[in-house]
């Protein structure tokens, strides 16, 4: 709460203007209906003899010479000069309020829970679901900016107007006044108990509908896997069973919502009750004039209408507040990774990296690595083969502080990893993951994703390395053409290749390529191989791989198992050693057979 | 660099802002709750009799017993409105109540709907839309049809009704000042007409803009390894905050038209009011309209005056509702490229004789995947797919699953051709593991129930144990109950995959698909599994593309794919015999590991 008020402050210059606007059209809006009972009054006094001649307020009083007719036409001609100027002003209210949360909070705020969204560690990732985030950037923005006009300045204008109305009342009848609003302190409890009632109500439907969007969406990604299964039917059942979830507690809620406003409502007429049995006998004591008495009708309803208002007010509120602890979660998050305060200025890396003694575990103390000691010399190649599960991922992770080490340290050139700057840092490692995301953008930009900046020749240089130039030259508009969610419309192998020209683009001295050949097929396999061969060449590279072709080529070959390096050496020393390396080569291998069959003369089967 | 931002489909519906056809499509959604919405409509009319009552009756206390100063004939008259207030708002509480139930419901069924034609959609349709919009639909666009639905249609009729009565109350106690009125009316009606076809429009092209920011915020979330990895969190930003500031000015647009029309609609009633006091104050002082009359209509025309801006408030989210209303039917009526013929008959159980009979595909027309492919293996039999990338392998498997259809010839299995089965009879038939290897959020057990949702722990631990990787599941923190996150998050790709394959064999299937079906899993799993493979595949049809070709070293026939055409058929040895394209690849494969010469090959 006190957050959002902060917030609030950041916009207080447009906050006031809209304000004042708001008051001047409420001072026009009450001088208006007065008008109009002075009217009546005039009218009365001409009309019924013996009535008492009409009062003006604010001490201002016709010529006296006007007869009836004079002063009703300057009355009539008044009001529709202040309704114009009303409209003209209520014009430029509603435009600077569209300006002030439609240009300017929204999508600041947008802006901001996006940057640090980008910025949060992996684990954020992990444990939220894309809907659930998706969510926070758009909804829960916007109903966290609904408090600064929907619950700050709607409320304050409440406030104005039910003083603006109470002190008109209170000049015109004290004791009027106070017994019509005896009951207005009812009114408050009953909005701060209907506020506290349905606050979590509003919570748990949130989550609720989370979980349907997720649910939703995740069908439509599985939805291969749900037609071959063919499990549309209980993948139906799940969502409708969801969906069912959402209306009932909703419904549960409405119970509460409905019966609110018209308890509101009732108690506002008990007041006009008040006022008519009161104030009806005031004016048979002439105490009070008719006209009097129905602007002070006019008021009270528009006192109550204001109070009413506040049932939206406070609905605004509960809204405002849910998602505003949804969208400060994340602006609050910790930046569990970040740089340092005084980063280790280094010109450029020659890429020396070296694992000592490294632990890792993921926080519900699952323990992947312990104590992996390697070293890598710049310019040389590791491969890392490992069980399904070993940390072989985790162990790439680490180099450019996707995780942070829980023992040990990770350095580059003798430098702590976490004593570089971060950006610098990433900057220094070229990456190509197993299965990797391209973006629905241009070829060109998705090979320059990681230097936007860079010239055609560039781009072109990198995708000439990465084996990649051929098959874009030959797409519909080579390297303009604009990929599919995903990349959706390339080959695993070209995929892999666009993924190679995108890291080494930015010419990083690290290259860290994991597992890229497992999604792609013996030739497209070669093709990737010489890709990262031309990749490599003058880079620190480790590189987890599965296949013999992949592994082979390496400088050195590390196996990893259950979180600890069990064999190391190159290619034929593994072999000799006849441990795991050599039983996963041997799968790998032709067997006798097949291979006297290909050495025999050709001949007739 | 720019994101270019996708060209606006043309304003398709715009001169018919308010288009009946969807306003009755949407009504046909309460008929399933024909009692609630009856009762609602019941509600609804009581109201918008008894809103401009209760003023009537304020106005006739004023003007009557108050002005003749009678305090007893005061307190009746006010006792008699206290009553009919309780009464009213009663009426309120479930006039509210069932218009926000109904609106629940009606979006309750339309999610279930969109949901329901969704899954009727061929495969294609899901590689060709944007997921984010998609998602869209469900969620805001059915958000702005649920306020349509409980606030426009009957906030909107309360309002006509205190509008059309006081009008008729007004008319009662002096039609001649009531004229002026109908002066007002035609202004009125142009500046309604006027602002709704703007608005309409600028309510289309702010929901277009905000699909386009989910979308941008998707790929952020699901790249987000992408983005940190190359550093490009300022510039994805700064994208981002283009989209963002692009929907801001189609808010900010909307926004401004609505300045115009809400205060316009006010200054009307305020034009009214001065024209009353001066003319009804000419009548009156005349001795032509009595005093009481006019305070009527001093009360009347404020509840006539105030329904108008209330009912365009209503009109306002009318045409958001609209919008939404539209897309989401657009959605609704989409029509599958293909569905199971009508006369489809489900397939009995099958032996898993498939034949591809002249099989030509293209999945866009002109570009042929597969053309004039002929084969077919016994049931029990295991095929291995061997060729290129792009030459066609795992179209043949999309085409087994019936998941396309082929552009030409037929697909057969043990004689009945797929095109006059029913999927459903084929799919509990049949399994596949692929390099996909999606799983859903939930518990590895969740996961492999999808592959038989009755399975017990046991079966699924038979399963597991006889594909050889009982043990990897059971190493997982917490078993079969492991939880999964999105998209198989927490496990590694190897996990998901050994998930999915056991899963598959839990199915126990007729016919299996194995695309790259250990491509994801370390060698040394790999080679557990590939032995316990030999066991599982005995007696059931089987389908293998793997790259390691000395995994489908067994395989009763091979065929070799190139450019969508098979250009080698026979066994693994008569191939290597021939000394063909398979030797070829064969040769190329043995080339890369050479285990020294004398130590065992595979033992």
């Amino acid at each position: 709460m006190r957050r959002l008020l902060g917030l609030s402050l950041d916009y207080r210059r447009e906050c006031i203007e809209v304000f004042l606007l708001q008051v001047t059209l409420l001072a026009l809006g009450v001088s208006g209906l007065g008008l109009s009972g002075v009217a009546v009054d005039v009218i009365r006094s001409a009309v019924e003899p013996g009535a008492p001649p009409a009062r003006w307020p604010l001490g201002v009083t016709p010529p006296a010479g006007w007869d009836a007719s004079h002063t009703l036409l300057a009355i009539g001609g008044v009001v529709l000069v202040m309704a114009v100027t009303r409209a003209l002003l209520s014009y430029s209210y509603q435009v600077l309020i569209g300006r002030l949360v439609h240009l300017k909070i929204v999508p600041e705020l947008r802006t901001r829970v996006f940057d640090k969204l980008q910025r949060l560690s992996f684990r954020f990732f992990d444990e939220n679901a894309t809907g659930s985030i998706i969510n926070r950037v758009t909804g829960d923005v916007q109903s966290l900016r609904s408090f600064v006009d929907g619950v700050l300045l709607q409320g304050l204008i409440m406030l104005i107007s039910l003083a603006l109305y109470l002190v008109y009342m209170l000049r015109t009848s004290a004791t009027l006044t106070l017994a019509c609003l005896g009951l207005s302190p009812v009114l408050w409890i009953v909005t701060t108990r209907f506020s506290r009632r349905i606050r979590p109500a509003y919570a748990a439907s949130r989550e609720l509908s989370d979980r349907l969007v997720l649910a939703f969406s995740e069908g439509i990604h599985g939805m291969l896997v749900l037609k071959v299964f063919g499990r549309e039917p209980d993948e139906h059942a799940r969502f409708r069973e969801r969906n069912r979830a959402v209306l009932e507690q909703q419904k549960s809620i409405f119970r509460r919502v409905s019966r609110y406003s018209p308890t509101v409502n009732f108690i506002s007429q008990l007041n006009v009750a008040i006022l008519l049995t009161y104030g009806g006998s005031l004016v048979a004591k002439s105490a009070l004039s008719l006209g009097e008495l129905i602007v002070f009708a006019g008021l009270l309803q528009q006192f109550s209408a204001q109070v009413s208002s506040m049932s939206t007010v406070v609905n605004t509120l509960q809204q405002s507040l849910t998602g505003a602890r949804r969208v400060f979660e994340v602006l609050d998050a910790p930046l569990e990774i970040a740089s340092p305060r005084e980063p280790r200025a280094l010109e450029r890396l020659s890429g020396h990296v070296k694992l000592e003694s490294v632990d890792f575990a993921y926080p519900d103390g699952d323990k992947v690595l312990r104590r992996v000691e390697l070293e890598v010399r710049p310019g040389e190649c590791v491969a890392i083969l490992g069980l399904t599960g070993a940390g072989k991922s985790t162990l790439l992770g680490l180099v450019p502080r996707f995780y942070d080490v829980t023992g040990g340290r990770v350095t580059i050139d003798g430098t702590d990893v976490r004593d570089l700057e971060l950006d610098f840092l990433r900057k220094n490692v070229g990456l190509v993951f197993q299965e990797s995301l391209l973006f629905r953008a241009s070829v060109a930009e998705n090979v320059a994703f990681g230097a936007p900046d860079a010239s055609r020749e560039r781009i072109e240089e990198a995708a000439r390395i990465a084996g990649a130039e051929r098959f874009i030259q030959a797409l519909p508009a080579g390297y303009e053409t604009v990929l599919d969610e995903a990349g959706a419309n390339l080959s695993g192998g070209q995929r892999q290749r666009l993924a190679i020209a995108r890291a080494i683009l930015p010419d990083p001295p690290i290259l860290l390529l994991d597992d890229p050949t497992t999604a792609v097929d013996a030739k497209t396999e070669s093709e990737v191989l010489e890709a990262i061969d031309g990749a490599r060449r003058g880079r620190t590279t480790i590189i987890v791989a599965n296949r013999m072709a992949t592994l082979r080529r390496a400088d050195r070959i590390v196996v990893l198992h259950e979180g600890r390096i069990v064999e190391a050496g190159t290619h034929e020393e593994l072999l000799l050693r006849r441990g795991l390396y050599f039983r996963a080569a041997a799968l790998q291998a032709p067997d006798a057979e097949s291979l006297k069959l290909l050495e025999a003369p050709r001949g007739d089967a | 660099m720019k994101t270019r931002l996708r060209s606006k489909p043309p304003p398709s519906a715009d001169q018919r802002p308010l288009d009946f056809s969807i306003v009755r499509r949407l009504f046909g959604y309460t008929r399933p709750h024909a009692g609630l919405r009856n009762r609602l409509i019941l509600m609804v009319t009581l109201r918008s009799l008894q809103l401009p009552t209760v003023t009537w009756w304020t106005a006739t206390i004023i003007s009557g017993p108050v002005a003749r100063r009678d305090p007893t004939g005061t307190l009746h008259g006010v006792l008699v409105l206290l009553a009919f207030a309780a009464f009213t708002e009663l009426c309120f509480v479930y006039r509210s109540r069932f218009a926000l139930e109904l609106g629940e419901a009606v979006v309750h069924d339309l999610r279930n709907d969109i949901h329901a034609t969704l899954l009727r959609m061929p495969v294609a349709f899901f590689k060709r839309t944007p997921i984010g919009r998609l998602i869209g639909r469900v969620t805001s666009d059915v958000d702005v049809v649920r306020i349509g639905v409980q606030d426009v249609v009957f906030v909107s009729a309360v309002q006509f009704g205190n509008f059309a009565v006081s009008a008729v109350l007004m008319l009662w106690y002096d039609w001649q000042l009531f004229l002026v009125v109908l002066v007002m009316a035609p202004i009125l009606w142009s500046i309604v007409r006027h602002f709704r076809l703007a608005l309409s429009r600028a309510y289309r092209a702010q929901q277009e803009s905000f699909s386009r920011v989910t979308a941008k915020l998707a790929e952020s979330v699901t790249g987000i390894r992408e983005i940190q990895g190359f550093v490009r969190q300022s510039l994805n930003g700064e994208l981002f905050e283009e989209l963002i500031r692009d929907h801001s000015r189609y808010n900010y647009d909307a926004a401004r038209q609505s300045a115009v029309f809400q205060p316009l609609l006010e200054l009307n009633g305020q034009v009214f009011l001065s024209i009353l006091l001066v003319v009804g104050g000419y009548q009156a002082l005349g001795g032509h309209v009595p005093l009481h009359a006019l305070i009527q209509f001093l009360f009347l025309s404020n509840a006539f005056f105030g329904s108008i801006p209330m009912i365009g408030t209503q009109y306002n989210q009318a045409l958001t509702a609209m919008a939404g209303a539209e897309r989401v039917f657009a959605l609704l009526d989409l029509q599958p490229d293909w569905v199971d013929e009508p006369a489809a008959r489900d397939l009995p159980e099958l032996s898993g004789a498939v034949e591809f009979r002249d099989v030509s595909f293209e999945y866009e027309p002109g570009r042929p995947v597969l053309s004039g492919v002929s084969f077919r293996i016994e049931p029990g039999q295991t095929l291995a797919l061997v060729g290129h990338t792009g030459g066609g392998k795992t179209t043949v498997m999309n085409l087994v699953a019936k998941l396309y259809l082929p552009s030409r010839g037929a697909v057969t299995i043990d004689g009945h051709d797929l095109a006059h089965a029913t999927s459903t009879s084929l799919h509990r038939q049949l399994a596949s593991v692929t390099q996909e290897n999606f799983l859903f959020t939930g518990s590895i057990r969740e996961n492999l129930r999808l592959g038989k949702p009755d399975a017990t722990l046991a079966e699924m631990e038979e399963a597991a144990r006889a594909l050889d990787v009982l043990d990897l599941i059971e190493a997982l923190p917490q078993g079969f109950e492991t939880p999964v996150g999105e998209r198989g998050a927490g496990l590694s790709l190897g996990q998901r995959q050994i998930v999915c394959f056991v899963r598959a064999m839990l199915a126990k299937p007729r016919i299996l698909l194995l695309d790259e079906a250990t491509s994801s899993v370390d060698a040394v799993t790999e080679a557990r599994v590939q032995e316990a493979l030999g066991r599982l595949l005995a007696g059931r049809t089987s389908f293998v593309v793997a790259h390691r070709l000395s995994t489908i070293r067994h395989a009763d026939l091979v065929l070799v794919l190139d450019g969508g055409r098979i250009v080698e058929r026979g066994s693994h040895r008569e191939l290597l015999r021939q000394g063909g394209r398979y030797a070829e690849l064969y040769r190329e494969f043995a080339s890369v590991v050479d285990l020294e010469p004398g130590i065992g090959l595979t033992s």
